[in-house]
């Protein structure tokens, strides 16, 4: 697949779906300003990090994620008929389909989470770079995996979506938790481990879209 | 030598059948027209001929090639052209040109020439129909599959099309 291919169907996509993007960026911005700052006082210091960590971690989190599943399911067919109907008739793999479908969401998602923690910065209690990229990991897998949702039709299309809450809801614990009793590595352990996951989930989520898209044919009777 | 031959080519789905087992030959340049029973049977008769849907029984082969084996070779000789016009007011013709020629890897400014004279053969049709079949022509496709085109736009679609096996899958009904 050519660079100018992938590019013309991730501009195409985002442009597409700029008023959602639009949409997703300001409910960031609002929520981002609005989050809970700060924690009660705790003086035992594996609560007052955890405390931390979930305060941090939580809202770009469930939020962005949340965003993220929601810019996934709208790339499902029948939106954009005339894109669907170009995209499958131009001479392409389905894997390499998949991977330009799936980059305009997550950019889009991972634009949300930027203005998510843009927000968080200028109102003074913005996370660590770190945790910023824990939780963009978390929008990213979490985007990848409801895509799934977008090649299958009715009842079906749950399974992707709990997934997609699975996944954010196992980065999180591993996020907020993994470090707190294993000290003596500081960060490493919680980091590492949610990195992991989220890159497992969404390579493994990636590959199965990429097959479910070169054998979906639902799209027939939709115009 | 045939550009399109389908040997009892049928096609199911959620164990209905949409098309029932339909044979066909197409030689390079020759137009033909397929009349279904209902819209829902054109247009999956249609993309199975262009390589979009798989039959799932009988065959279908574009070329030399099946589409069940090589899509994309498939894709390389065969163009779409769907039934819904091109909505203008979420892309614009022009854009729609560079979006189609960046995923057939064709030059744009080439594809815009010739898209530009595409155009001109087909004066008289209103620019969201037009613009699907000048799309679908510009990568010099040897097949163009039409999906239940407009009657009074075929014989300009035909002309422009000159050199290209076509075929035309019409519905009895609107369905």
């Amino acid at each position: 697949m050519s660079p100018g291919a992938l590019m013309a169907i991730v501009s195409a996509r985002l442009r597409a779906e700029r008023r959602s993007l639009a949409f997703a960026c300001a409910s960031a911005a609002v929520v981002g300003f609005v989050q809970p700052h700060g924690i009660a006082a705790i003086t035992d210091p594996l609560t007052a990090d955890l405390a931390t960590r979930s305060v941090w971690l939580a809202g770009p989190m469930f939020f962005c994620s949340t965003i993220g599943i929601a810019l996934a399911l709208a790339q499902g067919p029948g939106r954009h008929t005339y894109l669907d109907t170009t995209e499958r008739s131009a001479p392409l793999f389905g894997r390499e389909l998949a991977r330009a479908k799936a980059l305009a969401p997550v950019l889009a998602a991972t634009l949300s989470a930027l203005v998510y923690w843009a927000a968080q910065y200028v109102s003074g209690f913005a996370a660590p770079p770190t945790f910023f990229i824990l939780a963009l990991a978390c929008v990213i897998a979490s985007t990848l995996v409801a895509l799934n949702a977008t090649t299958r039709s009715g009842a079906r299309r749950l399974a992707p979506i709990a997934l997609a809450a699975a996944t954010i809801a196992i980065a999180y614990v591993l996020a907020v938790y993994a470090d707190a009793y294993s000290t003596k590595s500081g960060d490493a352990v919680g980091v590492a481990t949610e990195l992991i996951f989220c890159a497992l989930a969404g390579f493994i989520a990636l590959r199965q879209y990429g097959e479910s898209l070169a054998r979906y044919e639902d799209f027939i009777g939709q115009s | 030598m045939h550009i399109l031959r389908m040997r009892d080519a049928a096609y199911e789905r959620n164990g209905e059948q949409i098309v029932a087992p339909t044979s066909l030959d197409l030689a390079p340049g020759e137009r033909m027209t397929r009349v279904c029973a209902n819209g829902h049977e054109a247009e999956a008769l249609a993309m199975m001929a262009a390589a979009l849907a798989r039959a799932t029984s009988g065959s279908v082969t574009i070329g030399e090639y099946d589409p069940r084996v090589q899509p994309v070779h498939c894709k390389r000789i065969a163009a779409f052209v769907p039934h819904d016009p091109l909505p203008l007011s979420q892309m614009d013709a022009d854009r729609y040109i560079a979006y189609r020629a960046a995923l057939w890897d064709l030059d744009p400014l080439r594809a815009r020439a010739h898209a530009q004279l595409l155009l001109e053969r087909l004066h008289g049709l209103h620019e969201a129909f037009a613009y699907p079949v000048v799309g679908a022509l510009v990568p010099s496709p040897q097949l163009l599959v039409l999906d239940r085109p407009q009657a009074t736009f075929t014989p300009a679609i035909l002309e422009a099309a000159s050199g290209c096996a076509v075929l035309i899958v019409q519905a009895q009904d609107r369905a």
